[in-house]
């Protein structure tokens, strides 16, 4: 009985070995074929890496002796493209650690740099001998950078380096085939041989580090202009603001709503914040206007139209003695988002915006933000009109079928605003905003317009 | 001639019976509530998935988490909370989910892959943060795009090794919630409760200096954000 008991056990234990050696072996197969996949989709990458570090520096060595504006406006082009599309290449490379690369970082700068000059250039506008010479210098380090690769991309190919110096757990490759944590182990010096492609990476990165800062900080650092224009001037205690933040919410029709004091923001439009049940609110410190306000109650049954909505943002906008022309609507459902933009003698100022929602259950407002308005408002000095509209119409192709005109002041690269006429109409199908320079009558920009299940989107 | 009048009751009878069989596979044909199954259920289900709202598993049966689903996607859209789907909440869903078109109503497309992979962020990064906190997460991304030290698509600056420690560790593929989607879409359409923050983190999870090092511009929830 004893003995029948011991093989069937033994029995059991061999059905489970097998079961589990076919589970192993099969698990293993299947890593191998991810392995494999993983492997070409990294090679795929970084010859692309290196075929565009190639091609980019080929065409800023072009670009820099093209004379003519359309070869300029190409070879920038060109320029911008290739650097984004080996930085996309870069992203897909396996890494070890965090943190913004320099070779990254100089290409996204080249891209964004490119682009803006070409966008100038495309315009009638010149480069000048500062930015040449910044081109120059991206140049140099391009060279430097596409040299190191080139060498990481032989090495790669001839000492079958591993991806990334990080061992594995646990792998049977390891094991087995060529060993990570050797070289792992091996490496680590700048300057010495790169035991994986990532340490390569790591080494060109270092070497970048120690050259000087590339002088170009961009067209803007960030969305926050660096100093308010439009903030009115002083500044407001916490009290003071919350007496603001109060009238407010009794302008929006929330009677009876306390805000009270939450915290603080930082920076070039530092705000005290305020709650107030579901809502939040920041009044700015210097001036003491709301810049932002968003309800987060739940909305009832849809009681309002689109229409009924519009008619309500427009009172609460009378209410806070704002003059701006609504430009745009979405319907979201429970409520809408409108823009609204300041508007002077007929010009549209698109820079000086105010968002805001409406719930369509009662017609409160949930929703304002005019930080932007603050940040960009200001009393601009523009020349009246040297175009006139006729020839403004004349920049648009035979067949444009005009729907719509009028002035407005827009935002461009290099933060600057131009005068410009704001045509709309179709061609071919499609329907378009052009904007022509209103005092060089250049084409200065050209917005699709598209419906989506919200409401018109431009793009 | 009563053969001939059989003969049009039965036909009559078996085109009804396939009328109404195509009309429950369309979304919209019949009311779903608790109980109906079929593929305009599962129709319906695919599109509560795709707005945030998890109706469980893609089965094509109503049952409570689906009628969860209809109820949170009827509250956060204006429409009366019963948990049933009928022409105003399939309207409603249809609309929202609908392509878009250009002017001479080409259809394009959904067009939402960039609100999307935002909403893919915010889930990851901030999900159980105030709205006003995942508003600005989703800022950060954008602000990024404005920086020349970062890629210039949606994608690239998500997906930029390192960035964000949702992707790194697969959070980033969970599917959005409606919350996350709406924070998204607010901060595309301009809205930075963040203003103009490059970086975020949670204080109490990172030790990372660098991350440290950077000025505060606003804290909101338990994030904070530096330029």
């Amino acid at each position: 009985m004893r003995d029948r008991m011991r093989k069937a056990w033994l029995g059991t234990l061999a059905v489970a070995l097998l079961v589990s050696l076919a589970w192993g072996v099969n698990e293993y197969q299947a890593a191998k074929h991810f392995r494999t996949a993983l492997d070409v989709q990294h090679q795929r990458s970084l010859q692309g890496f290196a075929g565009h570090l190639d091609q980019l520096d080929t065409d800023l060595a072009k670009g820099a002796v093209a004379g003519s504006a359309n070869q300029q406006v190409l070879y920038l082009g060109r320029v911008s493209s290739q650097s984004e599309a080996a930085n996309h290449d870069l992203a897909q490379l396996p890494a070890d650690q965090t943190g913004l690369s320099y070779v990254g970082q100089l290409l996204a700068q080249t891209a964004a740099f490119a682009n803006s000059l070409s966008q100038r250039v495309a315009v009638g506008g010149a480069i000048s001998a500062g930015e040449a010479k910044t081109l120059g210098d991206i140049h140099t380090r391009v060279i430097q950078v596409n040299r190191k690769v080139q060498d990481l991309l032989v090495r790669s190919n001839t000492e079958n380096l591993a991806w990334t110096s990080t061992p594995a757990r646990f792998s049977l490759a390891g094991i087995f085939g060529r060993t990570q944590v050797a070289e792992a182990a091996a490496e680590g010096q700048a300057g010495s041989a790169p035991r994986s492609v990532r340490n390569g990476l790591e080494q060109l990165d270092a070497s970048l580090e120690k050259l000087p800062p590339l002088k170009y900080q961009g067209e803007y650092s960030t969305r926050s202009v660096a100093k308010p224009l439009g903030l009115p001037a002083g500044q407001v205690t916490r009290q003071q603001a919350q007496t603001v933040a109060q009238d407010f919410l009794t302008k929006a029709g929330y009677q009876g709503l306390v805000p009270v004091p939450a915290g603080e923001t930082k920076g070039p439009l530092a705000a005290y914040t305020f709650t107030a049940k579901t809502a939040y609110l920041e009044v700015s410190r210097q001036g003491g206007v709301v810049l932002l306000f968003r309800d987060q109650r739940p909305i009832g049954t849809r009681t309002l139209s689109v229409a009924q909505g519009k008619s309500k943002a427009a009172a609460v906008l009378h209410a806070m003695h704002w003059n701006l022309a609504l430009t745009s609507v979405q319907d979201d459902g429970s409520y809408i988002q409108l823009e609204a933009v300041s508007e002077e003698n007929g010009i549209y100022y698109y820079p000086d915006k105010v968002r805001l929602m409406v719930a369509l259950d009662n017609g409160q407002l949930v929703g304002y933000d005019a930080t932007a308005y603050w940040a960009f408002h200001h009393t601009r000095s523009f020349p009246g009109p040297r175009v006139t509209l006729p020839e403004a119409e004349k920049k648009l192709p035979a067949g444009f079928s005009l729907t719509s005109t009028h002035l407005a002041v827009i935002p461009r690269p290099g933060n600057r605003e131009v005068l410009c006429y704001e045509l709309r109409g179709r061609y071919r199908g499609e329907e378009y905003l052009i904007y022509v320079d209103a005092l060089n009558g250049k084409e200065e920009k050209i917005e699709r317009v598209i419906y989506t299940p919200r409401g018109e989107f431009i793009q | 001639m009563l053969s001939r009048r059989r003969w049009g009751i039965t036909l009559g009878i078996v085109l009804s019976l396939i009328l109404s069989t195509v009309a429950f596979g369309a979304l919209g044909g019949r009311l779903l509530s608790r109980g109906t199954n079929g593929p305009d259920v599962r129709e319906m289900q695919a599109k509560l998935i795709q707005l945030g709202y998890p109706v469980g598993p893609l089965d094509g049966k109503f049952g409570p988490r689906t009628e969860n689903a209809v109820r949170e996607f009827q509250q956060g859209h204006g429409l009366k909370v019963d948990g049933i789907a009928g022409p105003k909440t399939i309207g409603e869903l249809n609309r929202l989910t609908g392509s878009s078109t250009n002017a001479s109503g080409t259809a394009l497309g959904n067009k939402s892959a960039d609100v999307n992979l935002l909403a893919h962020i915010v889930n990851g990064e901030a999900r159980g943060e105030p709205f006003i906190g995942q508003v600005a997460v989703a800022a950060v991304v954008l602000n990024r795009l404005k920086n020349p030290a970062f890629p210039k698509t949606i994608a690239g600056v998500i997906y930029q090794p390192g960035a964000f420690s949702s992707v790194s560790d697969g959070q980033v593929n969970k599917q959005p919630t409606a919350s996350s989607i709406r924070a998204a879409r607010e901060a595309l359409s301009g809205v930075d409760p963040s203003h103009g923050a490059l970086y975020f983190f949670n204080p109490a999870k990172t030790n990372n200096r660098y991350i440290w090092s950077r000025p505060e511009i606003t804290k909101i929830g338990q994030q904070i954000f530096t330029s």
